[in-house]
């Protein structure tokens, strides 16, 4: 797996295109009545802000020469008429727009975000979560504007280029002709630039991409940072992705800059060609000056929506940037995931077995488990030992089908878990993983989380079955206390037992510990296992641990090392054997007679 | 205002580059008028008089316009962007050096979400105005002033006119930015939440998955989600409620224009062709107009960004450097602890705690979960201060010496291991960043680690995840002793640093130990027996209190907790005897009495 890092910039699978294009409008297709709406309104409102030039003619013809002072005040109030209607028009585009931006965004962003809950591990574990974090929240807060008023007006300029291009056509053809030789110019131009002005902004987010993944550990690394005080290296490690991001912003905007000012210069072009040309007619006798003056006022017109259109274009190239990387998350397989024909699992007696299972984190790794075959019966409590790193978890990861096996089955009371559904495998197992992560809220939200609906009473009697209700208690707000990931007053050990209860609530089938003591003292945990015994009555569970007194009354304990169980038995009968186990558990001993 | 004056702080630097752009802006602004007159001249003298020869001067002079006007405005734009890429780098760096200075206490009470919507969204908006917003602001006030001086000249009473639109214009500006800015501020923390949401969701992914809570952290995100769309649209309303009438009020310009203009006209006091040019130079004045809602918006969306990131810069760390006598020292790292009192919150967490470890001594702590024992060695490497009494290393009060120097000095395995994302050799010389291959290598192998890190298919430059996902609990923790012993500091503190490591592990961890870092004070924190065993002095703890103290064989006799602890990791399971810390020590006088003397033997 290629794993990245806050200074290495993400490689791009797939650059936008078409097909991206597409899925981004499938986003504002349930929109588009009301997309149209708008679109006519604004030609409405288009045609009526062209009022107040043809009034001026006017004015200047007729009533000024007639001085008719009726048609003027007829003149304004049409006007004040015309402008009431239009900032109607404004309002209800501004306000439905940005509904649809918005509802756009809003559906982007939750698809976005159901998929990364289906993501494997490996997505997590082979990239910063700064990386991660910048999609979901920054990146489609860019899209908001150029899916909302953007299309509008795109559509919108587009329509009335066409619109003014009729009227240079019937006005005069030449000129017309002279004037639409400047767009090839243009398109070439885009064309040529378009390369680099894509790579300067992709580079841009990448850059954008790294300093944020350095900024989100910094923070959460900021224990480890001070204790080694060091805090000037970071700054100036720091510096430098700041540096890298001007440099990289400033750097594509001197391309994207730059296409306004070509469009501004094209235009004046045109326009003094078109003085030549009209000015030869005019000699020649062929062209009236009215036709020329009238001409070169449409000029203007005709280039006004062209540079708006290539400021979204800016803005479009900018946020392809963004769409790229969103959409490449979202197409990010899913390593584990329910089988089209997947069946729900059924109540849970307790039944493991593993059939001759393979398995290694990455194709082409070396095997950690290989030809692995052991049974468990409903309510037996099963001890993993063994050096560290020997895939005791990895039994436990691939119970939980955090990961499909290369080879052979996992059953649960007979049913493969291949073909049953994630969430009713996972729903029935409580697994208490090694880092005790807490979510920020208060204590008792997060025992909660193993049982959303819990009462406060279930709550409690978590809390007291795992010895944490005591401690719990003595803090100032108790269960009410506030934590958050980065640990609060409370110790790796009190967090750890929080994290038990929460496992505890689930009220599972199935329960996993993987070191879930490791960091509770022998007091504790004697009371702990006094309390879980009656608990786990009928209940198979697994349990990892380094302390041999958590384990020595498992019903059966597995040694693990090698991509295999060397030895299983209970402690009586491996302590006899006189094998790993035995060593294992005598060095403890050994070690302390030293 | 304040977020502006604030801002100018950051600005200073750059005086020089904006009045280039000012300078640049005023060119710019006043060649825009040349084309349109070359257009009239060339209208006038070539096709109506038919004077042919001046045409090519015209249209040189206007094509020479335009450039000039495109130049200077991209440069202007570049210059600009310079400025504003420049404040937003010192701003963040700033905020950044803060960050790296504030306490614990603090890291603990803030979402990472929140700060990092501070580094990210914020700068968004401090960016839009430097680069976009000042330059416009300043260009739309010159053509405004030319606007209207021009229609003064020709007409004061038409000028007067068009100045009446002026103060609505104002009023409803004015009303906006003060109706918007807590809209702005509510937006801003709301995108503060859902930057905390998914942070979170993304760091717990596991605990998602083992939960099987996918549908309620898709829930709880979209209540987020959902939330920020309900601000925004209710930012869109408040803009709706004003903006549109400061535009209505804009457009008024050209009916007073119209009418004013026509009837002064007709009445003679200004002629068409004085008529003819003030249209052609009214957009002048409603442009800048139009824009004025815009520019409300973009201010006040960085006013409400800046309040939070003032906030966080003015945050003061607790722990910072006051009455440093000592600085810069190779510290001998003897510790003492005298009548130390620590709470955190309104919890007592340590009590009266005395001990000394002198240079080179081993000190074991073990203690209940929560009794104290991280807190302790967090007031060595002063992360907080005591309430009372105070902690001394070489009996200079910590409070005394550098923070850094302590720091250096003092080497921390912790409890809850953080690796980065970088390589597994970046990980360990994260405190010595000039470390060589070697040094890496020697230190890794006295954690222990070097075989199964030369196993990994990248060895030392393999990239381990955040948090160090993908390893083990005691490849984790091996590697965070190796990046402690790198340091190689006088004091060296490992917390449970070897409770996911099996004992075999342990025991020939520790004999490295002993035999290459026997000058360094080091304390342990442990849960099992045989990890504190050859301490000089083995610290109880129990609610914050020392409740024995000495040797393991001082403290086996006196058949207390220690005993009792080693009993069960030991000795018959089921029976050891019960023992109840709850009626040990309660008399915190005798506590505070004693100094415990180091318990050599």
């Amino acid at each position: 797996m290629a794993r990245n890092k806050f200074d290495v910039d993400e490689e791009l699978i797939e650059s936008f295109n078409a097909s991206q294009m597409k899925r981004l409008a499938r986003y504002c297709l349930p929109h588009k009545r009301k997309l149209l709406i708008v679109m006519l309104l604004m030609l409405v409102s288009s045609v009526l802000a062209m009022l107040p030039p043809y009034f001026i003619r006017d004015v200047i013809d007729k009533y000024v020469p007639d001085r008719d002072y009726v048609m003027l005040v007829i003149a304004a109030l049409t006007l004040v008429a015309a402008q009431v209607v239009i900032t109607y028009i404004t309002k209800y585009k501004a306000k439905s727009v940005n509904k649809i931006g918005q509802d756009i965004i809003h559906d982007l962003r939750l698809d976005l975000f159901s998929h990364l809950q289906k993501l494997p591990f490996t997505y997590f574990d082979s990239r910063p979560h700064g990386k991660i974090l910048v999609r979901v929240v920054n990146y489609i807060n860019s899209l908001a504007n150029l899916l909302s008023n953007g299309i509008v007006d795109i559509v919108t300029n587009v329509l009335s280029i066409g619109v003014i291009l009729v009227f240079m056509f019937a006005l005069d053809v030449q000129f017309t002709v002279i004037c639409l030789i400047g767009m090839p110019v243009f398109a070439v131009t885009i064309f040529i630039l378009k390369k680099y002005h894509r790579r300067a902004w992709q580079r841009q987010s990448s850059k954008q991409s790294n300093l944020n993944a350095y900024i989100q550990e910094s923070i959460q690394g900021i224990r480890v940072t001070q204790s080694f005080a060091r805090e000037n290296e970071n700054f100036k490690t720091f510096e430098e992705l700041c540096e890298d991001n001007k440099s990289s912003w400033k750097k594509a905007q001197y391309i994207s800059l730059c296409i306004p000012n070509f469009v501004q210069i094209i235009s004046a072009v045109t326009l003094a060609a078109i003085y030549l040309s009209g000015v030869d007619r005019i000699s020649e006798g062929v062209l009236k000056v009215g036709v020329l003056i009238a001409f070169t006022g449409y000029i203007g017109r005709f280039w006004n929506p062209i540079i708006a259109l290539s400021n979204y274009y800016n803005e479009l190239v900018t946020a392809s940037a963004y769409v790229e990387r969103v959409f490449e998350m979202m197409d990010e397989p899913l390593v584990v995931e329910d089988l089209p024909d997947a069946e729900t699992l059924p109540q849970i007696k307790g039944r493991v077995e593993f059939k001759n299972v393979t398995f290694a984190y990455e194709e082409g790794d070396r095997n950690i488990l290989e030809n692995v075959s052991f049974d468990v019966s409903p309510g037996q409590s099963i001890a993993l030992v063994g050096p560290t790193g020997a895939g005791k978890s990895t039994v436990i990861n691939l119970l939980a089908r955090f990961y499909d096996i290369q080879g052979g089955k996992i059953l649960i009371d007979g049913h493969d878990i291949k073909h049953v559904t994630l969430s009713s495998l996972r729903s029935q197992m409580g697994i208490m993983l090694q880092d005790s992560f807490l979510f920020s809220g208060t204590v008792a939200d997060n025992i909660r989380y193993g049982k959303l609906d819990a009462t406060d009473e279930e709550v409690v009697a978590a809390a007291k079955t795992v010895c944490a209700h005591e401690f719990i208690e003595m803090f100032p707000d108790g269960y009410n206390t506030y934590v958050n990931e980065m640990g609060t007053a409370m110790s790796a050990g009190q967090r750890q037992l929080i994290s038990f209860a929460r496992a505890l609530l689930a009220d599972p089938a199935i329960l996993i510990l993987d070191e879930a003591t490791s960091s509770i003292d022998t007091e504790t945990e004697k009371a702990l296992q006094k309390g879980l015994e009656k608990l786990l009555e009928g209940r198979t569970s697994f349990v990892i641990a380094h302390r041999l007194s958590t384990i020595k009354n498992s019903s059966k304990i597995m040694y693990i090392s090698d991509g295999g169980i060397q030895e299983s038995g209970t402690h009586d009968e491996l302590m006899q054997k006189k094998g790993k186990y035995y060593e294992l558990n005598m060095a403890q001993f050994k070690y302390l007679n030293v | 205002m304040e977020a502006l004056r604030w801002l100018g702080g950051y600005i200073k630097k750059y005086t020089f580059i904006i009045i280039l752009a000012a300078v640049l802006t005023l060119i710019h602004v006043t060649v825009i008028f040349i084309s349109p007159y070359m257009s009239g001249f060339i209208v006038d003298d070539v096709i109506v008089n038919g004077k042919y020869a001046l045409l090519g001067k015209y249209l040189t002079i206007l094509l020479a316009s335009v450039a000039v006007k495109e130049i200077t405005w991209y440069i202007r734009q570049n210059l600009m962007e310079h400025v504003s890429q420049s404040v937003i780098k010192n701003l963040r760096c700033d905020l950044y050096e803060k960050l790296q200075r504030l306490d614990f206490k603090f890291f603990v009470e803030t979402r990472t979400g929140d700060l990092m919507s501070r580094m990210t969204g914020d700068m968004d908006a401090v960016r839009l105005v430097m680069a976009s917003t000042m330059a416009n602001l300043f260009q739309m006030i010159c053509l405004g002033a030319i606007g209207l001086a021009t229609m003064f000249l020709a007409s004061p009473i038409l000028g007067l006119s068009l100045l009446a639109i002026v103060p609505f214009i104002g009023v409803f500006a004015f009303k906006y930015s003060r109706v918007s800015k807590p809209q702005f501020l509510k937006v801003r923390e709301v995108l503060s939440r859902l930057n905390s949401v998914v942070q979170e969701n993304i760091s717990g992914n596991r605990a998602v998955k083992a939960f099987s809570r996918e549908q309620f952290e898709i829930d709880k995100f979209e209540k987020v989600n959902n939330e920020y769309r309900t601000e925004q649209l209710e930012n869109v309303a408040i803009w709706n409620k004003y903006v549109p009438l400061i535009d209505f009020a804009a457009a008024m310009t050209n009916v007073i224009f119209i009418f004013v203009g026509g009837a002064l006209a007709i009445a003679g006091k200004i002629s068409i062709g004085q008529f003819t040019m003030m249209n052609g130079i009214l957009w002048c004045i409603v442009s800048p107009m139009q824009m004025i809602g815009g520019f409300a918006n973009q201010i006040q969306q960085f006013v409400a960004s800046s309040v939070k990131m003032r906030t966080l810069l003015d945050t003061e760390p607790a722990i910072k450097n006051e009455k440093v006598t000592v600085d810069h020292v190779k510290l001998k790292g003897k510790v003492t602890f005298k009548n130390v009192i620590f709470s955190y919150d309104d919890e007592r967490v340590l009590k009266y705690v005395n001990f000394v470890a002198n240079p080179g001594d081993t000190i074991g702590i073990i203690g209940p979960t929560g009794s104290g024992k991280s807190s302790l060695v967090n007031l060595i490497s002063r992360f907080y201060d005591p309430d009372n009494g105070a902690v001394y290393i070489d009996d200079i009060n910590v409070k005394n010496i550098d923070v850094t120097t302590i720091r250096q000095n003092v080497s921390m395995a912790m409890q809850d291991i953080f690796l980065f994302s970088d390589t597994i050799e970046a990980n360990i010389a994260y405190g010595v960043p000039d470390a060589t291959h070697e040094d890496v290598v020697r230190v890794a192998k006295a954690a222990d680690a070097h075989e199964f890190i030369i196993k990994m298919p990248e060895g030392y430059d393999t990239i381990v995840g955040e948090r160090g996902v993908g390893l083990s609990g005691g490849q984790k923790q091996r590697i965070a002793l190796a990046r402690a012993l790198l340091k190689d500091p006088a004091i060296l503190i490992l917390d449970d640093t070897t409770s996911a490591v099996d004992m075999e592990t342990e025991y020939s961890i520790q004999e490295t130990l002993k035999k290459s870092y026997s000058n360094k004070t080091t304390f342990i924190i442990a849960h099992r027996i045989s990890s504190v065993k050859n301490a000089d002095l083995i610290l109880v703890l129990s609610k914050g209190r020392v409740i024995e103290w000495g040797t393991h064989d001082v403290l086996l006799s006196k058949k207390g907790y220690y005993y009792e602890v080693y009993e069960n990791q030991f000795g018959d399971f089921n029976n050891a005897p019960d023992f109840e810390i709850d009626n040990y020590y309660e008399d915190e006088q005798f506590l505070e009495r004693q100094v415990y003397r180091n318990g050599k033997k």
